[in-house]
C-alpha cells in the first residue's frame, strides 16, 4: 500500500540560508547512517544507469534449458528464473524502472503539490477549494485510479508512475501548505511584505527556500513508498509489463514459485528493502541534519 | 464549535457528492463493457444486448445516475451484474471485515509504533534506538504482499499455527474470528507501524527539544515526567493526524491483505469490482469509503480540538 | 541481444552491484548449469480419483473446498461462468451427466434421448418419484418450465446452446419431447450442462429472475448461504432420491484465487478440496503427505487466434483487414510452424498440460487421427513459407494478452520460441475486461484466447469459427468450413459425425485462424481427509458424493 507520511516541519529557517545549508551538509556528512544510505544508493542508482554495461544478458534473454538454476552457477551468478533469464540481468534493469517509477511519481508529486500547496497557504481563498481536492483525492481509492488508467491505457510503467505521482500530490500538498500556513506568519516574511514585495516574490525568494527542506524530506520518503507501491500494482497486474522486469514484477512472478526456488523472490525482495531502507536512512539524516535542534 | 462543526459538515457534503460523480463518469469511461464481462468466455452479440438492456445500461448518463442517487436515497444501491447479490447486502459483509482488520492492524500499528517510536527518542543514540529504527526501517521498505506470503507460508502452513485463510464472522465465534484476523492484521499493521514510529520519534524529538519542555527539565520535573506529560501528549497531536490519515488509505486499500489471505473484505471486494466492471458495486462501494473517509477525518479533527484547543480555532478560519 | 559468456568478467561486473550481490554470498557458491527438470516428460495417466467406499467414510461432517474463482449467479440460465458449476454440482442435478470415460449418462433422466428418424424428435424419459430441494415434485412439466425460461428469458445464457428448438412438451408426467426445426445432435451434451438442470417451478414463480439468490433445484445438496466473494453453503438435503448416497452435512465452498494460496489452504488442512492447481505447485503436492493430486485432461484448448476479418466488430459483416497476416494464410501457417508446442509446454508448464493442435478433444468419442493431425514444429520451413510469402523478415507482430501472470509466462515463452521462426513478437498485455473489449471490436492483430470446452466439438468449433459465430473474434470466414460444421452438426450418425470433425479439423490447419496450442489438465488436490472425490475431464471437482475419512 502507498502509505503516506507526513513529516514533521523543521525547524524555522529564517533570513539567509545558504550557510545553514552547508551545515547541514557538514552535518549529514557526518552521519555514518546517512552516508551508508547515500552509498547504497549511488551504487543503486550507477548500477541501474549502467545496467546495459553491467548486465551479462538481456533481462528478457530466456535460456529454455537452464530454468531455475541457484545462485552461483557458473553464467548466472544470482541464478535463473522459470524461464532461464538470468537474475542478475533483470535486477539490474529491474532496478532501471523501479528506480524510475519512484522519481517520475515523486517528480508528479512535486510538479503539482508544492505549488497547490503553496497557493492553500498562501491564499486563504484558495485554500478551501484546494482542501476540498486534497480531500476528494484522500477520500478517492488511489487503486481505483491505477486500475482505471491500467484498462484505458493499458497498464505501463509510465502508468504505474503517473497512478503513484497522484497517489503522492494529497500529502505533498498537506506538507507544503502547513509550512507555508507557519513561515506566513513569520516576523521576516511579513517584514518583506510590509516592504511592499509581491506574493509571488515572498513566495519564491522566503516561502519557498524554506519550505524546501520538508519537501526534501518529504520526497525521500515517497519516493522508496512508490517503489515499494510499484511492486503492489504489478503484483495485482498493473504495474510494468513483461518483458521488461521491474523488482515488483520479478517479486510478484516469483511468487508462483517461491516454494520452489526461494531465490528468484529473495533476490528481487532483497533488492527492493536495500533500496527502500537506503532512501529511508538517507532521509533521516537529511531530516536531522536538516534540523540543527534535533541534533544534541 | 458549533459553527465549527456545521462547516465542516457543509465540507463533508460536497466533497461526498463530488465523489460519487467522479466515480460514476469514471467508471463508464473505462474501456470494457460489464455485460460483456459478465458473460466472459459464453458471451455473444444477441444475448450482450440483452444483458445491457436488463442492467439498464441504454439509459442516458444522466438518468442512470438519477436511478442511482434515488436508490441510494432509499438505501437502495442495486444489485451486483455479476452475481446478482444486492450490493447494500455485499457491502453489509464486506465492510465489517475491513473495520474489523483496520481496527485491528491500527491497534497493532500503534501499540508497536509509539512505543518503539518513544524509546527511540529518548534513548537517542543508544543501542534501543538503532533496534526501534532498524525494526521501522525493515517495516518501511518490505512489501507487505510479500510479508503476508512468507507469514502463510511459514506461520500457517509450516508451523500451523493460524489459518491460512478465509474468516469467521466475530458475532459466529469471537475466538476463531480472531484467530482468522491475527496474521493479517499483523501484516498490515507492522508497514503502518513503521509510519507511526517514525512520526512519533520525530514528534517527540521536537517537542523535546521545544522550550517548554527545557523549562520543564530546567525547574527539575523528572524525566518520566517530561516524556509523558509533555512530551509524549504533545507528541500525540502529530500522531493522532497520521492515524487518522493511514486510516482512510486501511479502509479503501487493506485490497492486497485481503486477497492473499483470503479476507470477504471491503477492499477486495472494490478491486474485483473494477475488473469485472460491475459498476453498482463500484459506485456504492466508493460512496461508502468517501463517507467513512469523511466521517473519520471529522473524528480526528475533534479529537485534534480536544488533544490541542488552538487548532479549533484556526480550523474555524479556514 | 547481447551475449556474454566470459564467466570472469560477469563475476567482476556482478562484484559492482555489491549491494544486490550479497544474496548471492549467502547462497551456495559455483554450481554447474543443471539439467531442467523431467527432460521431455509427457504429462501423467489420469487420476480421476475413486467414489467412496461406504466402509471408509462417516456420515456426517463438513467439506472446505478452495474454489479458484467467484461463481456468477447461482442461476442456471443466467450464468455464463465455468466456475458456477462446480457449486452447481452439488445443488442442481441435470438431465445428463458424464462419466469418467466422458461418456453422455443419464442423470435425472432415466436413459438416453431417443431421435426420431428425421432428427426433429427428441425424446426424454424422465427419473420418477423425484422432488425438489423445496419438497415440490419434479416431473415433466418442470422440465418444460425449465426449457421454456432458458429459451425465452432476455439474456439467457442457455438460448445459443439449445439450438433450432421450435417447442417442448410434457407426455404425461415423466416424458418430455423436444421438437426441432433442424437436426441438432450436440443436444444431449449440451443438456449434460446448464441448459439440463432443472429448476423448481414453485421457486422460479417467487423469485423470477432473482432466481440465483436461492437457487432450488434436485440435488444431493441444497443451497443454504452465500457470501460474496468469500463462500458459499450448501447443506444436505433430505429430499434428495437418493439420500442415502450422502454422506457429508455440509459443503462450504470457499473462494480463494490466488493459486499458491489454494495450495496452501490445502497443505494446511483448512480446505480437503482445492481446484486449478498451478503447475507450479503440483509437484511439490504430489509428494506432500496425505494430499493426493487428482489429474485429468480438459475438454477446452488455449491457442492464438488471428484477426483475419473483424473490422467492424463482432457480429457484423468479416471486412478487410489488409495485413499480410490477416491475409495470407502462409504466413499463419508459418507461425504454427515456429511454435515448438512441447517446448512452451514443458518451460511454461513444467511438461504438465498437453500439447494440442485441434479443438477436438482426444478424451472424447469424436477424436480421430485426422481430428488430432499435428502441424510439426519446423523453424527453418516456417521462414521459408515467410519468404515465399513476401513478407519483412523477422515478421512483426503485436498479441495482445491478459494481464494475469500465467499469460505473461506463456506470452514471453512464445516470444522467445517464435523468433527462431522469423517473428518478432510484440507482446501487448491488457486489463481483462479492456481485453474482451479489444477482441470484440476487432482491435487486435494476435491473441491469445482459450475455451474452457465442452464434450461435443460443435460446441468447441461453430461459435468460434464458423461465419457469423456467435464468438468469432477472428472475423473468420469460409462456406466450406460452414458446411462442413453444418453437416456435422445435423447428422446423427456417430461414425460420420467423426469423420466430419476430421475434415473440419484439415479444413482449420489449412488455412489457420486459430493456432491451437496446448490443453490444460485439471489438477485438482485432495487431502486424506476426505475420500470420494472425483474429476473427470469436465472439470468439475465431483465432491457430493465423498465423505469424511474414518
Amino acid at each position: 500500500m502507498t502509505a503516506t507520511e507526513i513529516v514533521t516541519p523543521p525547524a524555522p529557517d529564517p533570513g539567509a540560508a545558504p550557510p545553514r545549508r552547508r551545515a547541514a551538509l557538514r552535518r549529514l556528512g557526518r552521519s555514518p547512517l546517512g552516508i551508508a544510505g547515500f552509498t547504497v544508493l549511488a551504487v543503486a542508482v550507477l548500477a541501474a544507469v549502467l545496467a546495459p554495461v553491467l548486465a551479462p544478458y538481456s533481462p528478457s534473454q530466456v535460456h529454455f534449458d537452464a530454468p531455475f538454476q541457484i545462485p552461483g552457477t557458473v553464467g548466472f551468478a544470482l541464478g535463473t528464473d522459470d524461464l532461464g533469464r538470468d537474475v542478475l540481468s533483470r535486477i539490474l534493469y529491474g532496478l532501471r524502472a523501479s528506480l524510475l517509477v519512484g522519481l517520475l511519481a515523486i517528480a508528479l508529486a512535486l510538479a503539482i503539490g508544492v505549488p497547490l500547496g503553496l497557493a492553500a497557504g498562501y491564499f486563504r481563498t484558495l485554500d478551501a477549494v484546494i482542501s476540498r481536492f486534497t480531500d476528494l483525492m484522500l477520500a478517492f481509492p488511489f487503486l481505483l485510479l491505477a486500475v482505471g488508467l491500467a484498462a484505458i491505457r493499458g497498464p505501463s510503467l509510465g502508468n504505474a508512475a503517473l497512478a503513484l505521482g497522484i497517489a503522492h500530490i494529497p500529502g505533498m500538498i498537506r506538507v507544503v501548505r502547513s509550512e507555508t500556513l507557519r513561515l506566513k506568519n513569520l516576523d521576516f516574511v511579513a517584514a518583506s511584505l510590509v516592504d511592499g514585495a509581491s506574493d509571488v516574490r515572498v513566495l519564491g525568494r522566503h516561502v519557498l527556500p524554506n519550505a524546501l527542506s520538508a519537501v526534501i524530506v518529504q520526497a525521500t520518503v515517497a519516493i522508496p513508498q512508490a517503489i515499494i507501491g510499484e511492486s503492489v500494482l504489478s503484483f495485482l497486474g498493473l504495474g510494468i509489463q513483461p518483458p521488461d522486469p521491474s523488482l515488483g514484477t520479478m517479486l510478484a512472478d516469483a511468487q508462483q514459485y517461491a516454494a520452489r526456488a526461494p531465490w528468484t523472490a529473495v533476490v528481487p525482495g532483497l533488492a527492493i528493502m536495500l533500496v527502500a531502507l537506503a532512501f529511508n536512512l538517507f532521509g533521516d539524516a537529511l531530516r536531522d541534519a536538516l534540523d540543527p535542534r534535533s541534533t544534541r | 464549535m458549533r459553527s465549527y462543526l456545521l462547516h465542516r459538515l457543509w465540507q463533508s457534503a460536497v466533497t461526498l457528492v463530488l465523489a460519487t460523480i467522479v466515480v460514476f463518469l469514471g467508471v463508464r469511461a473505462l474501456p470494457g463493457d460489464p455485460a460483456a464481462a459478465f458473460a466472459g468466455e459464453e458471451r455473444d452479440p444477441a444475448s450482450l444486448a440483452a444483458i445491457r438492456e436488463r442492467l439498464g445500461l441504454n439509459d442516458t448518463i444522466v438518468v442512470q445516475y438519477g436511478k442511482f442517487v434515488l436508490g441510494a436515497l432509499r438505501g437502495d444501491l442495486g444489485t451486483s451484474t455479476r452475481t446478482g447479490i444486492p450490493v447494500s447486502q455485499m457491502i453489509g459483509t464486506g465492510l465489517p471485515v475491513t473495520i474489523e482488520l483496520s481496527v485491528l492492524a491500527m491497534l497493532v500499528a500503534i501499540v508497536l509504533g509509539v512505543t518503539t517510536g518513544v524509546v527511540a527518542a529518548v534513548r537517542r543514540g543508544r543501542p534501543a534506538e538503532w533496534f526501534a529504527n532498524g525494526l521501522a526501517l525493515l517495516g518501511l521498505s518490505v512489501p507487505n504482499f510479500w510479508l503476508g506470503l512468507i507469514a502463510i507460508l511459514y506461520l500457517a502452513v509450516g508451523l500451523g499455527l493460524f489459518p491460512a485463510s478465509g474468516f469467521v464472522p466475530l458475532g459466529e465465534d469471537p475466538l476463531a474470528n480472531l484467530h482468522h484476523l491475527v496474521l493479517p492484521a499483523l501484516v498490515l499493521g507492522t508497514g503502518i507501524a513503521a509510519i507511526v514510529m517514525r512520526q512519533t520519534r520525530s514528534a517527540m524529538l521536537e517537542s523535546l527539544g521545544a522550550d517548554y519542555i527545557r523549562t520543564a527539565r530546567a525547574k527539575g520535573a523528572s524525566p518520566r515526567a517530561v516524556i509523558g506529560r509533555h512530551a509524549l501528549r504533545n507528541s500525540l497531536v502529530v500522531v493522532v493526524t497520521v492515524v487518522g490519515l493511514q486510516l482512510g488509505i486501511l479502509i479503501s486499500g487493506a485490497v492486497v491483505t485481503e486477497r492473499i489471505f483470503g479476507l470477504p473484505g471491503f477492499g477486495k471486494m472494490t478491486i474485483d469490482a473494477v475488473f469485472q466492471r460491475d459498476y453498482p458495486v463500484i459506485q456504492g462501494v466508493v460512496l461508502v469509503t468517501a463517507a467513512a473517509y469523511i466521517l473519520i477525518n471529522f473524528l480526528v479533527d475533534i479529537a485534534y480540538s480536544l488533544i490541542d484547543p488552538r487548532i479549533r480555532v484556526a480550523g474555524a478560519q479556514t | 541481444m547481447r551475449l556474454s559468456t566470459a564467466a570472469p568478467k560477469i563475476w567482476a561486473r556482478g562484484a559492482v552491484t555489491l549491494g544486490i550481490a550479497l544474496a548471492a554470498a549467502v547462497t551456495v557458491a559455483c554450481a554447474p548449469v543443471q539439467q531442467a527438470a523431467a527432460p521431455g516428460a509427457t504429462p501423467a495417466t489420469d487420476i480421476f480419483g475413486t467414489p467412496a467406499d461406504p466402509a471408509a467414510v462417516q456420515r456426517g461432517g463438513t467439506l472446505t473446498m478452495a474454489l479458484s474463482a467467484e461463481p456468477d449467479m447461482l442461476d442456471p440460465t443466467q450464468s455464463r461462468s465455468f466456475y458456477t458449476r462446480y457449486v452447481f454440482h452439488t445443488m442442481c442435478e441435470k438431465l445428463y451427466d458424464l462419466d469418467q470415460n466422458t461418456r453422455i449418462v443419464p442423470q435425472l433422466a432415466t436413459a438416453l434421448p431417443t431421435v426420431a428418424p428425421d432428427g426433429l424428435t427428441v425424446t426424454i424419459p424422465l427419473r420418477q418419484g423425484v422432488r425438489f430441494a423445496d419438497g415440490t415434485p419434479m416431473d415433466a412439466q418442470s422440465v418444460v418450465t425449465t426449457f421454456q425460461r432458458n429459451l425465452t428469458m432476455p439474456g439467457s445464457g442457455r438460448r445459443s446452446e439449445l439450438g433450432p428448438i421450435t417447442s417442448v412438451e410434457a407426455q404425461g408426467t415423466s416424458t418430455v419431447v423436444v421438437h426441432l426445426s433442424a437436426p441438432f445432435a450436440p443436444l444431449t451434451s449440451v443438456l449434460a450442462d446448464r441448459a439440463g438442470m432443472i429448476m423448481s417451478p414453485a421457486a422460479l414463480q417467487q423469485l423470477g429472475d432473482k432466481f440465483g439468490s436461492a437457487p432450488v433445484c434436485v440435488g444431493p445438496f441444497k443451497f443454504e448461504s452465500r457470501v460474496a466473494q468469500n463462500s458459499i453453503d450448501v447443506v444436505r438435503d433430505p429430499n434428495y432420491y437418493a439420500a442415502d448416497r450422502v454422506f457429508l452435512d455440509h459443503i462450504t465452498y470457499r473462494i480463494i484465487t490466488d493459486a499458491s494460496i489454494r495450495a496452501a489452504n490445502l497443505q494446511s488442512g483448512d480446505a480437503q478440496v482445492a481446484d486449478q492447481l498451478s503447475t507450479q505447485d503440483v509437484p511439490s503436492l504430489r509428494n506432500a503427505k496425505g494430499i493426493q493430486v487428482l489429474d485429468s485432461n480438459s475438454l477446452g484448448y488455449q491457442g492464438i487466434t488471428f484477426n483475419v476479418g473483424n473490422t467492424s466488430g463482432l457480429g457484423n459483416a468479416p471486412g478487410h483487414v489488409g495485413t499480410p497476416v490477416a491475409d495470407d494464410p502462409r504466413v499463419r501457417q508459418a507461425f504454427e510452424l515456429a511454435v515448438d508446442r512441447q517446448a512452451l509446454v514443458q518451460t511454461v508448464f513444467g511438461g504438465l498440460y498437453s500439447v494440442a493442435c485441434s479443438p477436438v478433444s482426444p478424451d472424447t468419442v469424436y477424436t480421430s487421427e485426422a481430428a488430432q493431425a499435428c502441424t510439426p514444429h519446423d523453424p527453418a520451413a516456417a521462414r521459408a513459407l515467410l519468404q515465399e510469402a513476401g513478407v519483412q523478415m523477422p515478421y512483426p507482430i503485436k498479441m495482445i494478452t491478459s494481464n494475469n501472470p500465467d499469460s505473461l509466462r506463456l506470452a514471453q515463452a512464445l516470444q522467445a520460441l517464435v523468433a527462431d521462426g522469423g517473428f518478432n513478437l510484440q507482446i501487448v498485455p491488457v486489463e481483462y475486461s479492456a481485453l474482451l473489449d479489444q477482441q470484440d471490436r476487432g482491435d487486435f492483430e494476435m491473441l491469445q484466447l482459450g475455451w474452457s470446452g465442452r464434450i461435443d466439438p460443435d460446441n468447441n468449433i461453430t461459435n468460434y469459427l464458423s461465419t457469423g459465430g456467435g464468438q468469432n473474434v477472428a472475423g473468420y470466414s469460409d462456406p466450406a468450413l460452414d458446411a462442413l460444421l453444418t453437416r456435422a452438426r445435423t447428422s446423427t450418425d456417430q461414425a460420420e459425425r467423426v469423420r466430419l470433425y476430421g475434415e473440419v479439423v484439415t479444413a482449420i490447419h489449412a488455412a489457420d485462424p486459430i493456432v491451437y496450442l496446448y490443453r490444460q489438465r485439471n489438477y485438482t488436490g485432495v487431502t486424506s481427509a476426505v475420500s470420494g472425490v472425483q474429476v473427470f475431464p469436465d472439470g468439475i471437482a465431483r465432491i457430493a458424493f465423498a465423505g469424511r475419512t474414518r
